[in-house]
């Protein structure tokens, strides 16, 4: 699968999927206008990858400063495929970075954290996001 | 009798009285949203708003404005291109050292109730309530449009600092449409 490369702008994140790596990145702010169809293509390769007979382990570094309710929408959607794949044996690492002053992202990253059992999520707090 | 000069300056007067920041009233659309966010963030910068006030205030400016843009039921659309701007008001401010973001739009009748059971059932709960509601819906499958708003309002409590005040408008005698009104104080 060839790598998805989404520079950021005002409302939406940078995308970095290498898929040939196993390594995922998002970064910035999310509120697109329309968060259906900016993440619609995103969860679709990201779902192909997983359950693709590929092994490899999977690390995905998020950065994020600011999403909507829409946008977390996709994220949770994003964080059960991660899980999923860890309870089929996939060798999975979810790291939340977020600055440390940074209540709400914070908090966010405490929520999605619950709903990960097989795959491993990482709380990092990153001065520098 | 007032020049017309006067009366916008009664008018700007009466804006700044109440501690606004900006108000907008008329058709919005997704690039507005973008040119008010990125005005609203840059004042708060200047003004040294904290950090998570600054968020906090941000993100239910863009829930609200999200509203209107999707749900108004005044709107108006043109074809080449095509575009559809959403008829509404937001207002952003300060009171007593507090922020507040005010919204209003028109809506049918049959809108107005159930969004009203929603604000009424969001303000009895408690923090740790909307933290969980809001994990319950992020969970449910792809929302029908109703639900869709739900969870923007749910963001919007749980960012605020007192249950979000809402009132009604009627606009014709017949209650066919109603302005509907939200002022959450963050």
């Amino acid at each position: 699968m060839d790598t998805i490369s989404i520079a950021p702008t005002d409302r939406s994140p940078l995308v970095e999927f290498d898929f040939s790596q196993g390594r995922f990145r998002l970064e910035g702010e999310s509120y697109p206008e329309n968060s259906a169809s900016f993440f619609a293509p995103l969860l679709a390769a990201l779902r192909a990858f997983l359950e693709s007979d590929d092994t490899r382990p999977v690390s995905f570094d998020l950065a994020m400063t600011y999403f909507n309710s829409s946008s977390a929408k996709a994220l949770m959607n994003m964080f059960q495929m991660l899980e999923d794949a860890g309870a089929r044996g996939r060798e999975v690492v979810v790291n939340w970075h977020f600055h440390p002053d940074d209540d709400t992202m914070e908090e966010f990253g405490e929520d999605f954290g619950l709903d990960f059992e097989n795959a491993a999520f990482r709380m990092r707090p990153t001065p520098k996001t | 009798m007032a020049t017309w000069a006067e009366s916008y300056n009664e008018y700007r007067d009466w804006l700044t009285g109440q501690g606004i920041i900006f108000s907008f009233t008329g058709y919005l659309s997704e690039d507005m949203l973008t040119t008010l966010g990125n005005a609203l963030k840059k004042s708060m910068a200047l003004s040294e708003t904290n950090a998570n006030v600054a968020k906090r205030v941000f993100s239910v400016f863009v829930e609200q404005v999200q509203n209107i843009i999707r749900y108004s039921s005044d709107r108006i659309a043109g074809t080449e291109p095509p575009t559809e701007m959403s008829g509404g008001m937001v207002t952003v401010g300060v009171d007593d050292d507090r922020f507040f973001v005010v919204c209003g739009n028109v809506v049918d009748a049959a809108r107005a109730e159930p969004l009203r059971e929603r604000l009424t059932h969001l303000a009895r709960l408690d923090k740790d309530q909307l933290k969980a509601y809001y994990r319950e819906k992020l969970r449910e499958p792809p929302e029908e449009e109703s639900q869709g708003a739900s969870i923007g309002l749910i963001e919007i409590a749980r960012r605020s600092s007192e249950p979000i005040s809402f009132d009604i408008v009627w606009l014709d005698p017949e209650h066919n449409q109603a302005f509907f009104c939200i002022k959450a104080f963050i």
